[in-house]
């Protein structure tokens, strides 16, 4: 019995529950405003509604397919123009200010424009979750192929390897391995993207909700909102590291 | 098989080496000792092509492929397992997959590797992965061998343990040698001849040796020749020679060794 208790994870429930406990009490008790701090009951109530109706479902797939649309198309245009900047100097002196630039603001302020420019639909928001996981995969992959070890370059010249070689087995093994570590944070930063996108325009999606509960003064449904892109974001998390530690196990 | 006549290399502005001329002849160990940072591993590059000289010449007896080069660092591939690391050159030669994996493990046997072809680099000690580079160098079979500090950082009694291994090989299958090494001993109980490169900048050969203990060798045992103690003073004596006069050039002679 007493070994459970040894655990973080059950040390760690054990805090939550207390605190969705005193939450409760409080409410009840009367000392938060409902209308800013709805208890745990309420938020599970609007939760439940939320998937007992079915509203959530296209709202969840919008999202979904914003998110992973500009994560996908993000990752490959990403390791094309970070490649195609290491292999060659004229597309590094010109790409390099640009993503320079994009790194250093934050990217999500070109989100009305990109409403501007493509509609309230879909397509906006794959661009901006688009814009800032490229972005990042570019520089991983830019600065990633330019410090590849010089001593595993060097090794498989001398055992007569040559440029494609060095593509197969040095580049490409190095490429995977830096992306896949960053494969995470791209995932967040695709979903920031589309719930921003769908935040400033839409008439779809996590981000239209949350918006639309603003504009309604219903925190209770805004808090179920956050807690349901948690858990959905938890889960990618979950599936990305799965599929970094298969494909890296030589890491360990 | 190997000869170097009048070699300079610069750094951009720096000159690193200058004149310098040594000779490997078939089936012979041959060392080259100096100080750390003096140029030696410079003048294994230079003579593989990784690095252009800016005068001189180095002439090959045999072919490019025939060489082998074994790195200070053990550089596999870490993605790759140790028997796909062995195989990498042979595959590179043309050699089926399948007959390449089986001869590197074969090689990994031995090297006293038998059984550890599927592990990854990472799951090996310091001094397995070193097994498995020369595994990996050997497979090849180089007649000329070049190594660069290839037993630097391991422990004592696994590189005892190695170099004899090593020698043996190299015994048996009349490889020629060509070890860049700051360990007089090693240098000592390992070769037919030594070289002693100069300090830097503008490194040159400052003393040939020839060792005369009779092959085949143990490494130890061969410390034990009465020739071996006159000969290591000598080439220490000439080593701090070098030394005299240049204050503060003295911490470059730390990595050396000699056994007291």
């Amino acid at each position: 019995m007493g070994r459970i208790f040894d655990r973080p994870l059950t040390r760690q429930l054990i805090g939550l529950a207390v605190l969705l406990i005193v939450w409760q009490a409080a409410a009840n008790a009367g000392w938060l405003n409902p209308l800013y701090m709805p208890s745990p009951v309420k938020i599970g109530a609007a939760l439940y509604a939320l998937f007992a109706g079915g509203t959530i479902w296209p709202h969840l797939a919008a999202t979904f397919a914003a998110a992973l649309g500009g994560l996908a198309i993000g990752v490959i245009v990403g390791v094309i123009l970070g490649a195609a900047a290491a292999i060659l100097p004229v597309i590094a002196e010109l790409l390099e200010p640009v993503m320079i630039l994009l790194n250093a603001v934050p990217r999500v302020v070109l989100a009305p424009l990109f409403v501007i420019w493509l509609g309230i639909g879909l397509a906006s928001k794959v661009a901006l979750s688009f814009l800032l996981v490229a972005v990042l995969i570019f520089f991983t992959v830019y600065t990633g192929i330019r410090q590849v070890d010089r001593k595993l370059v060097e090794r498989v010249i001398t055992l007569g390897g040559g440029r494609g070689t060095l593509l197969r087995e040095v580049y490409m093994p190095s490429v995977t391995a830096w992306v896949l570590g960053n494969l995470k944070v791209a995932v967040g930063f695709a979903f920031t993207g589309a719930v921003v996108g769908e935040f400033v325009a839409a008439t779809k999606g996590l981000g239209y909700l949350l918006s639309f509960a603003q504009s309604t003064y219903n925190a209770a449904l805004m808090l179920a909102l956050v807690l349901v892109i948690m858990v959905f974001v938890l889960l990618i998390f979950i599936a990305s590291e799965w599929l970094e530690k298969r494909l890296t196990r030589w890491r360990g | 098989m190997l000869r170097v006549t009048d070699l300079a290399l610069s750094y951009g502005a720096t000159p690193v080496l200058e004149g310098v001329g040594m000779e490997v002849e078939d089936g012979e160990f041959v060392s080259l000792v100096g100080p750390s940072g003096s140029g030696k591993s410079t003048i294994l590059r230079a003579i593989i092509g990784l690095q252009a000289p800016s005068a001189g010449k180095v002439e090959l007896g045999v072919a490019k492929d025939k060489i082998g080069f074994l790195f200070q660092d053990d550089a596999l591939l870490p993605w790759r397992r140790a028997a796909e690391n062995v195989a990498l050159g042979l595959r590179l030669r043309g050699m089926a997959k399948a007959d390449a994996l089986a001869r590197a493990e074969e090689w990994l046997g031995r090297l006293g590797l038998h059984g550890f072809g599927a592990r990854y680099p990472r799951e090996l000690s310091g001094g397995q992965r070193k097994r498995v580079a020369l595994a990996q160098v050997l497979a090849l079979e180089p007649q000329l061998l070049l190594m660069d500090e290839p037993f630097s950082a391991l422990d004592a009694i696994t590189r005892a343990r190695l170099s004899q291994d090593l020698l043996k090989l190299v015994e048996d299958h009349r490889l020629s040698v060509l070890l860049v090494t700051h360990d007089l001993e090693e240098a000592l109980a390992l070769s037919d001849n030594v070289y002693l490169l100069s300090r830097g900048p503008k490194a040159r050969i400052a003393g040939q040796y020839p060792v005369p203990i009779p092959r085949p060798r143990d490494i130890i045992k061969a410390r034990t020749h009465p020739e071996f103690g006159p000969l290591l003073e000598r080439i220490w004596q000439n080593l701090s020679r070098e030394v005299v006069g240049e204050p503060g050039k003295d911490e470059q002679w730390a990595g050396f060794s000699i056994g007291l």
